[in-house]
């Protein structure tokens, strides 16, 4: 307790010091906070794009679908049931189902102009186009509960009224390069050759197409998904010639920290004839994405570290060298070496605390500020920002809690045992 | 009894690269409980050497040291430090307070770092007895940069007493102040001396504080002559 009272006096003796180094804690403290916030916020930014603006949180397919859905085999299909729908919906946790047939597809739009009289070619820039893109056959409210982020985007034009209507939602970008022309929602349909036609092959491989018009688009929000689509399901299985059949649910959760549980309730269930996957599982780049951030955070605040805790063993340094003479005289009059590490560690462990709490009290409120105002940010390769919700969790803030103070503790530890080790005849010979 | 402090042939070398510096060649000295004895002699000549060896700051180069009635020529550094704290008060030329600490502070300190420190209140009713003994009592809660160098070494002198130690030693404890505050120091040093019947030990250049000392002696060389006392 003596030891204590000293420690802080002399942490009080020399102000200017003190406070310098505590600035370089307040400022390195602050800044891992706030970085680890954003990154946190980030992360979870870009799962919520995945999850309830692509996939949803879990995806259930026949067995073997996932191993081989570069060739989207629509073989590996499942009878669609409204059974199946309840035994997926009466799980714990999950909200919404949402059927679905993912296929390649293409899409044409019409010529600009009938063809010349004379049989000549019509001028390039007035010829249809053709394009393939990955089509998803939702139907549309069901796909809305499961994917509200997609579906919320599609702010020019509408979704599909219903699962029959013959009306595409595109990706923005995608449209605009087909040049394919926005049909007003409840206007009359054009007529059938002003009309664009869906095509794809079916499981035996002819090509089957139907009339659609362009009823929606929405904007890209993560990285390649240019060439997407929404397609009603009745009219993709009328297409594919699948009635009543589909590739995969996707299904959403009341709480993602729940997916594990949920899959293998929903495995157990469903037994050995379909698969269950959970958003991790389907896009395992996020992990290793977050595996790259946490390396780079860890160098950025080993970084921080160092320069802080470098800062700190000066401070002391200085500090036992101004104090050498006292050090002896405390030696002269019976204080033990021990004692004269525990001093200076505390010191150290004293301004350690006070930088902790400065630093945390500060990264916190800027943290907490941009979390309640979010960060407006496109997330890479989007073209609509995501508000990036910066956070940290308690067990981060305890880890800060409780490193920095010992890390200051640990930086004293080499001055306080050299002043420790100081012969008592040659300090109180210094000047 | 055996004597307070028994010096039998103590050397002390210095080596400086090649070269060894001799500070003290062969000092035998016995001083007895209660006495008042001064060192004088040229400066170089070892005063302060001798003073840091019979402090258990410094450890001879040769030579038996016995402290009452314990061997301490052989004991370890953590050890000597309780030896310092119990049985040796110090009083510097310069004073060497602890600046962040108030006189009171300043006078427990070496009891309120012992391993078992005794009751706080008690502690600090001896700090106050003391304190107004040497009569400091307006000035406990002052800082040292407050007091003047006479209050200064007045505060050494009672951190010396505090532990109620065998032996006080003082190495030219009026060299830094003015000489009618030199003589009030070692007033109160010979009062403190005859009232509690302490030790004290203490080098000094100034041979008008050598007037007042029991027993002087003088070094030369590393030598020590026995000269009378008044
Ligand atoms: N740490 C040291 N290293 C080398 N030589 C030393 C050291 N300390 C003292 N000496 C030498 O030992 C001798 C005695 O020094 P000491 O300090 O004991 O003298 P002193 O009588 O106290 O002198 P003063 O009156 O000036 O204080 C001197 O020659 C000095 O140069
Ligand atoms: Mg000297």
């Amino acid at each position: 307790m003596a030891l204590l009272k000293l420690a802080v006096r002399n942490l009080r003796r020399n102000r200017r010091r003190t406070a310098i180094t505590l600035a370089a804690m307040v400022i390195g403290i602050t800044g891992m906070t706030a970085l680890r916030g954003f990154i946190n916020g980030q992360r979870e930014t870009m799962v919520e794009n995945v999850v309830r603006g692509r996939i949803g949180a879990l995806q259930v397919h026949h067995k073997g679908y996932v191993q081989n859905v570069l060739t989207s085999p629509l073989q590996l299909d499942m009878a669609d049931t409204p059974e199946l729908r309840k035994k997926l919906a009466d799980t714990p946790h999950v909200i919404a189902v949402s059927p679905r047939i993912e296929f390649g597809a293409m899409v044409s739009t019409p010529d600009k102009q009938p063809p010349p009289e004379d049989g000549s070619m019509l001028p390039e820039a007035d010829q249809g186009k053709t394009s393939f893109f990955i089509a998803t056959a939702v139907e549309p409210e069901n796909e809305a509960k499961v994917t509200p982020r997609r579906t919320n985007l599609v702010k020019v034009g509408h979704m599909p009224a219903s699962p029959e209507a013959p009306e595409l939602v595109l990706n923005a970008d995608f449209a605009l390069g087909l040049d394919a022309k926005l049909h007003e929602a409840g206007a009359p349909l054009p007529p059938i050759e002003q009309q664009l036609a869906l095509l794809a092959g079916d499981r035996d491989g002819a090509l089957n197409g139907e009339n659609v018009v362009l009823g929606g688009t929405f904007p890209s929000f993560s990285p390649g998904d240019k060439r997407v689509g929404l397609v009603p399901l009745v009219i993709a299985q009328r297409v594919l010639r699948m009635e009543g059949r589909v590739t995969e649910y996707g299904i959403a959760v009341d709480a993602l920290s729940e997916v594990d549980g949920v899959k293998d309730a929903l495995q157990a269930k469903l037994g050995p004839d379909y698969e269950v996957h959970t958003w991790s599982e389907l896009f395992p780049f996020i992990k290793s994405l977050n595996g790259t951030q946490d390396f780079i955070f860890s160098i950025i605040s080993a970084v921080f570290l160092a320069v802080v805790l470098l800062g700190i063993l000066n401070a002391m340094l200085m500090t036992v060298l101004e104090r050498t003479r006292e050090i002896g005289t405390m030696l002269a009059v019976g204080m033990r070496r021990r004692q004269i590490i525990r001093l200076f560690m505390l010191e150290g462990a004293v301004i350690g605390t006070a930088g902790v709490m400065l630093g945390l009290a500060v990264g916190l409120a800027l943290v907490t500020w941009f979390n309640h105002h979010g960060i407006p940010l496109p997330a890479p390769g989007a073209t609509v920002d995501s508000i990036v919700r910066p956070y940290v969790t308690s067990r981060f803030i305890a880890g800060i809690f409780a490193g920095t103070p010992l890390g200051a503790a640990l930086a004293t530890l080499w001055p306080a045992w050299r002043a420790s080790r100081l012969r008592p005849v040659e300090a109180l010979a210094t000047a | 009894m055996s004597h307070l402090l028994d010096l039998k042939g103590i050397e002390k070398h210095y080596e400086l690269g090649k070269t060894t510096v001799t500070a003290l060649r062969g000092v035998d000295l016995q001083v007895e409980r209660g006495e008042f004895t001064v060192v004088t002699g040229p400066s170089g000549s070892g005063k302060t050497t001798l003073l840091n060896i019979i402090g258990c700051l410094d450890r001879a180069s040769k030579g038996s040291y016995v402290l009452d009635g314990v061997d301490v020529s052989e004991r370890d550094f953590d050890d000597l430090a309780e030896v310092r704290n119990q049985k040796i008060g110090f009083i510097f030329q310069s004073f060497n307070l602890i600046p962040v600490l108030d006189v009171a502070e300043n006078i427990e300190f070496p009891c309120a770092v012992r391993k078992n420190p005794e009751d706080a209140k008690k502690l600090r009713a001896r700090v106050n007895a003391l304190a107004k003994r040497v009569g400091l009592e307006p000035y406990l809660r002052h800082k040292p940069d407050e007091l003047s160098g006479g209050q200064r070494q007045r505060v050494a002198i009672a951190r010396a007493l505090i532990t109620e130690p065998r032996l006080v030693l003082a190495d030219e404890p009026t060299a830094n102040l003015d000489s009618t505050t030199s003589e009030a120091i070692i007033d109160l040093m010979l009062e403190l001396n005859k009232e509690q019947g302490v030790t004290f030990l203490f080098s000094t250049h100034d041979p008008r504080v050598v007037k007042h000392a029991k027993r002087a002696l003088q070094i030369q060389d590393g030598k020590i002559h026995d000269g009378a006392g008044h």
